[in-house]
């Protein structure tokens, strides 16, 4: 079954959009879904030009795509687990967050934390994921646990922030702090980013660029070959015994 | 005129020895009266057990400390989410809940009186500010005295005098209600890096001992007159082996006041620990619970502790600090000037830990073996035990030695050999809850004369509608339906009007403050006084004319004018 949203143009505001009613398995039992914006419900087919091909008895037959002005559609697959969701370009904040099974590809960009606290699945974005892309939330202990994120353009700061299990990988540069907290799972960032791994206590993060302002309370152990990279490897943070595996292409300390 | 009668009501009213009578209760504007009008509004109440409102008589509910506890952990504001509805407002938090979460919650329950446990005078704008909008609940605030500095000068001169002026001036200056002494001296010497082990070492510069500060304050409390006693957390909270210095504090305390106890000691399972560390922790309730049985001047709160996630927060800077130490999550510190200081950490007591299990035991144990309910009252020290929404499991593991050893199942296996629980028969009765959750809270609290904690002609109409009827229940074995009782009234009638009703809170109400006003000579007036003017200019961050909480910062105003001796 295919489900296709096209965002009204009439429906475009600047007030974001809450979608989290646009998760796979809904649309086995019809497309009769509530979207709020604001303080207001409205009716999917009150925003969205809806269509629908063929039928599903499972949530893994179900695809549902977007298109249009979605950049302000928020919480797009949370706590999704199963199925497909294309959008085929920008999407809002917290798209797929808790997400636990099925694929959410973005076409464009995505806004902040994509694919938080998720717990498996797959999220690939093809352009650029704003800040806190496959983080925790503010106060929790945990971050991401499973499944894995991939971006091919850039991320934004606190990439893969508390992150405890799962796969990131981001093919471009990220931003400050990426892997910060982190205490499980693996961090690749192909490009440059700043002060990786900022008091992890575990998994292992991966900088194939260079780590800009390197933190100095990592413990240099020596080098090590990784899918075809010469890299240098660290431990740490020691700041607070933490017992993660920072591997780095170069590095800069702060002046 | 606004008139209410509650028909068919079962009461216990411990206060004026009424043990499961059917009664009717009348209400005329917000009082209870002998009698109203055949005009009054009718509540049948069928015979469900009523009681007067719940008075909770150590929670941490409003001001700067529970304030931080709620932002240094957004994650909490995850839980307990409620929208708005009608005149309600929306609510979010679990241990640290917004104060309308609070309020209402509290209201569900059938409270309708807190004290908040600990205020720092320097910042008691924010408590007020927070008891505003606490508006289910009549509210009063510990005041925290154990660093005052001008205090411990005047102990180390010897001046009881000096220090009972100093708690007036600051009592009505802050409008706090009770006398509040946090690890005395130790917060001060935490401003030094370091702590008091118990209450002989002395504090760092002022050169005075917790057990004189216990002492000096207890009795300039007398000297004032007050209507709550000091409100002491013993030295040493937390610690393996604290129980003897918590005997050696209780031991300083003579009788001196024979309408209530002499020393109130809050959430005494933190202080009821044996063993010389973790690895030998047993219970020490025992000794505590005999202790306090021989000496009517003492009253105890349990500090109950249950599974889960809370939040700790106290006064007791190096406490927390220790606590840090041991677990390594987020912490916060905070430095009160010349007064006190704070610690808050959130934490999780497990079950499967040993540790937690036997503070678990410990607080059962303390209201179990203590024989009369009026001297262990029923507390979690909110949120430090558990959030207060735990106060029905606790009443029903009281209630109910099978509720007990079902839960004691579960826990550590290690648990049995290291507390006496397990061993412990007593059940509680409806009586005994009664006393411990109102009657015993009002009366220790010394607000049994203005009303609270009893149904007696003149008191304020609060009044508790549980939907349980006594004659019909066995709690020993139906600890499930005293639970879902305690946990939603059928009524919760505030100042004569019904406020809750079945889990539903309904209106948006309008709670007074409570606060002592202590009269003394003009020579002990410490606005007059050149060497108090001068410390305070001196020292503070803060014209003393800007110190005072105005009286705008209260809701409904009740001022308690006592008359001192000095
Ligand atoms: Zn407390």
């Amino acid at each position: 079954m295919k489900v296709t949203l096209a965002l009204k143009p009439a429906a475009r505001s600047f007030i974001p959009i809450e979608a989290e009613s646009i998760v796979p398995k809904n649309f086995l039992d019809g497309t009769d879904l509530p979207v709020w914006r604001g303080n207001r419900e409205l009716r999917l087919d009150e925003v969205f030009s809806v269509s629908v091909e063929g039928d599903a008895d499972r949530t893994e037959d179900v695809e549902v795509v977007l298109s249009g002005e979605t950049f302000r559609l928020k919480r797009v697959g949370e706590y999704m687990d199963g199925g497909r969701v294309t959008i085929l370009g920008d999407i809002g904040m917290h798209c797929g967050n808790f997400m636990s099974g099925g694929t959410i590809e973005v076409r464009g960009n995505a806004d902040g934390w994509l694919g938080r606290e998720m717990a498996g699945g797959t999220i690939v974005c093809r352009g650029d994921a704003a800040d806190y892309c496959a983080a925790g939330y503010r106060g929790g202990r945990k971050g991401m646990t499973g499944g894995t994120v991939e971006v091919f353009g850039r991320a934004g700061d606190f990439l893969a922030e508390n992150i405890a299990g799962g796969t990131v990988i981001v093919h471009g540069d990220a931003g400050d702090m990426p892997g910060a907290e982190m205490r499980g799972g693996t961090l690749v960032v192909h490009g440059d980013c700043r002060r990786p791994g900022a008091n992890m206590k575990g998994g292992s993060c991966y900088v194939y660029g260079t780590a800009q302002g390197m933190l100095p309370t990592f413990r240099k152990i020596g080098t090590v070959q990784h899918e075809g990279h010469t890299l240098i490897r660290f431990a740490g943070d020691i700041a607070n015994r933490g017992k993660g595996n920072l591997f780095v292409k170069a590095y800069e300390y702060l002046d | 005129m606004t008139e209410l009668l509650v028909k068919n009501a079962c009461v216990i009213d411990p206060l004026r020895g009424i043990n499961a009578e059917t009664m009717d209760i009348a209400i005329l504007d917000g009082k209870i009266v002998e009698e109203v009008s055949d005009a009054a509004e009718v509540i049948d109440a069928r015979g469900m057990l009523t009681l007067p409102g719940g008075v909770d008589s150590h929670t941490h509910i409003c001001g700067t400390k529970v304030n931080f506890g709620r932002y240094m952990s957004p994650e909490d504001m995850r839980a307990g989410r409620t929208p708005r509805q009608g005149p309600l407002h929306a609510t979010s938090g679990y241990s640290v809940p917004t104060t309308y979460g609070n309020s209402y919650r509290y209201s569900v329950m059938g409270y309708t009186t807190l004290l908040e446990g600990a205020m720092a005078p320097l910042e008691a704008r924010h408590t007020h500010e927070e008891f505003v909008y606490t508006p289910l609940q009549d509210t009063m605030a510990n005041t925290l005295f154990d660093g005052n500095w001008g205090i411990m000068e005047a102990i180390r001169d010897g001046d009881t005098k000096r220090v009972a002026a100093i708690i007036a001036w600051t009592l009505r200056a802050v409008k706090g209600f009770g006398v509040k002494l946090t690890n005395p001296g130790g917060t001060e010497a935490w401003q030094w890096g370091k702590n008091v082990s118990c209450i002989r070492d002395p504090v760092p510069y002022f050169e005075v001992t917790p057990a004189e500060i216990i002492r000096s304050i207890v009795e300039a409390n007398e000297l004032l007159g007050l209507p709550h006693s000091v409100h002491l957390h013993c030295n040493n909270l937390g610690t393996p082996g604290n129980y003897s210095c918590t005997l050696g504090s209780l031991g300083l305390i003579p009788d001196l006041n024979e309408k209530r106890q002499t020393l109130y000691a809050t959430h005494v399972q933190f202080h009821a620990y044996g063993g010389s560390d973790w690895k030998d922790f047993c219970s020490k309730s025992e000794p505590i619970a005999r202790f306090v049985d021989m000496r009517p001047q003492i009253v105890m709160d349990m500090g109950q502790v249950m599974f889960g996630r809370t939040t700790t927060m106290t006064a007791d800077g190096p406490m927390e600090f220790n606590l840090y130490r041991l677990h390594h999550e987020k912490w916060s510190n905070h430095d009160v000037e010349l007064e006190t200081g704070s610690g808050i950490i959130p934490v999780i007591y497990r079950r499967k830990n040993l540790v937690n299990s036997i503070m678990w035991a410990i607080g059962l144990e303390l209201a179990l073996l203590t024989k009369s309910p009026w001297q262990c009252l029923l507390t979690t020290d909110n949120p430090n035990g558990a959030p207060f929404v735990k106060y029905p499991e606790i009443i029903g593991l009281l209630m109910s030695k099978k509720y007990r050893d079902a839960e004691f199942a579960t826990i550590h296996p290690d648990t049995e050999a290291r507390v006496p629980l397990p061993a412990i028969e007593r059940e509680l009765d409806w009586y005994e809850i009664a006393v411990m959750t109102r009657a015993g809270q009002a009366k220790a609290l010394g607000i049994q004369d203005l009303g609270k904690g009893h149904l007696g002609p003149g008191a304020d109409a609060d009044v508790a509608i549980y939907p349980i009827r006594m004659d019909e229940v066995d709690p020993s074995a139906e600890y499930q339906k005293v639970i879902d009782a305690f946990s939603r009234t059928e009524y919760t009638i505030k100042r004569g009007r019904v406020v809750a009703r079945r889990g539903e809170c309904l209106v948006d109400g309008s709670n007074a403050t409570f606060w002592v006003s202590p009269k003394v000579s003009e020579a002990y007036d410490m606005g007059k006084d050149p060497d108090f003017i001068e410390k305070f200019d001196r020292y503070y961050t803060v014209r003393m004319r800007n110190y005072p909480v105005q009286e705008e910062y209260l809701n409904r105003n009740r001022c308690i004018e006592t008359e001192a001796r000095i």
